[in-house]
């Protein structure tokens, strides 16, 4: 081929090539919003909302919004890449307050601008750093105890199985008590009937194991850990803002956690336990009862994927009754130039119907008025009573990532056996220090 | 005229190629470079100069040297285990018998399968409630758990080595397509054994071949992540965390761009210590 040609073949390409480069073109004065989204059960309930949006009020607002959806795993880190590259090509991000410190500089404050009032106290709060709002919660994430009802009843009514119970509380707390019902366990509760459901420790247990604890090394399975830590007075942090890890209130949560597994009430397997496993090992019929996510439920109670399991799954209040809360939503990105459409698009995001047809479609709506009063979803109801009598959430700040990160790498060796406990809640008290000091 | 032409052509046929590697791997590892004596976060806005700080926080840092250590242990383990049944299953092959072609395709699936795919199917099959593999273990009496702190290490080599073994094998039987058939003759006659020759004429014909195949899978080995990360996620507790996990949970957890950018520096730094031998070895055969 001649010089002159091959020249005029790269100019072509490239010309192609930058024709996709050009920016959307927008119709009729109507701004297009582009909204990171997390991809799944949130993402399927959210796009009811914007459809719903945009054929009524966004037409009034000259606002169309569009779900950007990136792979569910991959989420918050292709968002950090956009974030550091300050990047206006979406309009509003997906954050959670584990993670709101990291996003908190690329998010527009939200002022007071919205109406936060019709929010569940804690998962609004949690939105929250330095006495400003990033966020708008449109989901409140929590957990609760699943049960097996048929197993606890038979439980509290045979008397031999009562027997049992009482001879293990005496072997393993040193002191007789008698079976309860799981809305009043505390975590010495839990400890027994861990044991009494696990067949090696009780020949006559209908189960494997008692339990399934989610010990992966993994910063979503500290929240889980925190429930008893927080049931038993502790924290991360005391009131002057020292690290406090090292408090007998945390060696006693850890020693929990120890008693279970190296006593086998729960499956080895808990090392890489997370959502997934700990939802096969209840489905599956291989323990009695288990501490998980309040969106394990519906797939638990299932007749098609969960038969062995469906309409015998009791809710309770995570022992200790302290949970662990923490809201999923939107923020606006601070390089967007669409700020002011952003706004109105939140605004009717804050209104009762928004979020009616979010848990319509599946989502745990944030806004109590709607969550007490939605009959297709009893369990809404219940979340937003747990929530309020015994929510908590993990202080957000900037560093919150990092101090998951942290617990994570430190204390699910000590979990598994591999490193002492007291060691590990130094080292992790040592490695937050550092961190708030730099 | 048309030698200048001549020059300049090759040039413009190379360039796409010569912007792919400035786009996708100088300007990165420039800029990588660069961050690294800054402090470059998610969480900060504020960029100050560190000087080598961010260097003295990861050599200082504990569980960079354990990654480390582990990713070495788990490359030398697999490298080892995949070079010698990859020769061996070659060695099998190296003749002929029926429905050979057919073996051949089923033997070299695994590697057609993305490593993280690989990962999930394994989270699945070894399920200790819902696995199709554990249920089948526990059958022929096998009932311990292959998460367990024991266990753990001996289950990746041995995924890696289901994965990766093939690839060994792939290019080692195709190496020994090149030896001269007249060399095993010649031996016959001299009265050597079958495994006399493999170790006095298959093996030195086919060391460089070897080398190279030992190297493209060490580098492999070292940076994995996606299989690791999926079914363990760098657990129980730290126990299987790579430098490849280590560095993506430093970048990308804790949004500390500048100190995963430095770390990967140092990785850098330390592979070049080796990769010269192996260079000059491959070089040199």
């Amino acid at each position: 081929m001649n010089f002159k040609k091959m020249i005029m073949l790269l100019l072509l390409l490239l010309l192609i090539g930058l024709v996709g480069c050009g920016k959307e073109t927008e119709d009729n004065d109507t701004t297009n919003l582009q909204m990171v989204y997390w991809p799944g059960p949130e993402s399927d309930a959210m796009q009811k909302v914007v459809d719903e949006y945009n054929e009524t009020q966004g037409k009034e607002d000259k606002v169309n919004v569009e779900m950007v959806l990136i792979s569910r795993d991959g989420t918050f880190e292709k968002q950090a890449t956009m974030m550091s590259s300050e990047s206006d090509e979406v309009d509003m991000y997906f954050t959670a307050s584990y993670i709101l410190g990291q996003h908190a500089p690329y998010l527009e404050p939200l002022g007071d601008d919205l109406d936060f009032d019709v929010y569940l106290d804690a998962a609004i709060d949690s939105l929250e750093i330095e006495g400003e709002k990033y966020a708008i919660p449109m989901d409140a994430s929590t957990h609760f105890m699943f049960y097996r009802t048929d197993y606890i009843e038979r439980l509290l009514e045979d008397e031999n199985w009562k027997r049992k119970y009482r001879e293990l509380s005496k072997e393993i707390l040193n002191e007789e008590i008698d079976p309860k019902h799981p809305d009043e366990w505390s975590w010495d509760d839990y400890i027994v009937a861990s044991a009494f459901f696990t067949e090696e420790v009780n020949s006559e247990s209908p189960t494997k194991y008692g339990t399934i604890l989610q010990m992966k090394n993994l910063f979503l399975n500290i929240f889980l850990w925190d429930n008893i830590l927080w049931s038993e007075g502790g924290g991360w942090f005391d009131e002057q803002g020292e690290v406090i890890l090292d408090s007998p209130e945390a060696k006693k949560a850890m020693e929990v956690y120890n008693t279970i597994y190296e006593a086998g009430y729960t499956t080895p397997d808990s090392t890489v336990a997370e959502f997934p496993e700990a939802q096969a090992a209840f489905s599956s019929g291989n323990i009695a009862f288990l501490v998980q996510w309040g969106t394990g439920f519906d797939e638990l109670n299932n007749e098609d994927q969960s038969p062995n399991t469906a309409n015998k799954v009791g809710i309770a209040p995570v022992p200790g009754k302290k949970i662990h809360v923490h809201g999923q939503g939107i923020g606006i990105n601070k390089y967007s130039d669409k700020k002011e459409e952003s706004l109105k698009w939140m605004e009717y995001l804050t209104t009762n119907k928004a979020n009616e047809i979010y848990a319509e479609h599946g989502g745990i709506t944030a806004v109590p008025e709607v969550m007490e009063n939605f009959d297709k979803n009893p369990l809404l109801a219940e979340i937003s009573k747990h929530i309020q009598e015994y929510g908590y959430y993990e202080p957000t700040l900037l560093e919150t990532n990092q101090i998951l990160q942290i617990l994570a790498d430190e204390l699910s060796p000590a979990w598994v056996g591999e490193v002492e406990s007291e060691d590990a809640l130094l080292e992790a008290k040592n490695r937050i220090e550092s961190l708030m000091n730099d | 005229m048309d030698m200048k032409n001549d020059r300049f052509t090759k040039l413009l046929l190379n360039l796409p190629l010569i912007l792919f590697l400035v786009l996708l791997v100088v300007f990165p590892a420039v800029y990588a470079l660069i961050i690294s004596f800054y402090d470059v976060s998610l969480s900060k806005s504020t960029k100050g100069f560190q000087g080598l700080g961010n260097y003295l926080k990861i050599i200082t840092n504990k569980s960079f040297w354990s990654s480390i250590f582990f990713s070495v242990k788990y490359t030398a383990i697999s490298l080892f285990i995949q070079i010698i049944l990859g020769f061996l299953i070659a060695l099998l092959f190296n003749r002929t018998f029926p429905g050979k072609k057919i073996l051949m395709s089923i033997m070299l699936m695994p590697i057609m399968i993305a490593p993280s795919l690989m990962g999930i199917m394994y989270r699945l099959l070894l399920n200790e409630n819902i696995g199709v593999l554990t249920e089948l273990f526990k059958k022929v009496g096998i009932t311990m758990s292959l998460f367990s702190n024991e266990m753990v290490f001996p289950l990746l080599i041995v995924l890696d080595a289901l994965q990766w073994t093939p690839f060994v094998f792939l290019i080692l039987y195709s190496a020994l397509q090149g030896i001269d058939k007249t060399l095993y003759e010649a031996a016959s006659v001299d009265g050597a054994t079958k495994w006399k020759q493999v170790i006095n004429i298959t093996i030195p014909s086919i060391f460089p071949i070897i080398i190279i195949v030992s190297f493209l899978r060490g580098i492999d080995a070292f940076r994995t992540f996606d299989v690791i990360y999926v079914l363990t996620s760098g657990g129980p507790g730290t126990a299987t965390t790579t430098i490849s996990i280590f560095l993506y949970k430093l970048g990308f957890k804790d949004g500390s761009f500048s100190l995963a950018a430095a770390s990967s520096i140092i990785v850098i730094m330390l592979l070049m210590l080796i990769m010269p031998l192996f260079v000059k070895k491959i070089v040199r055969n």
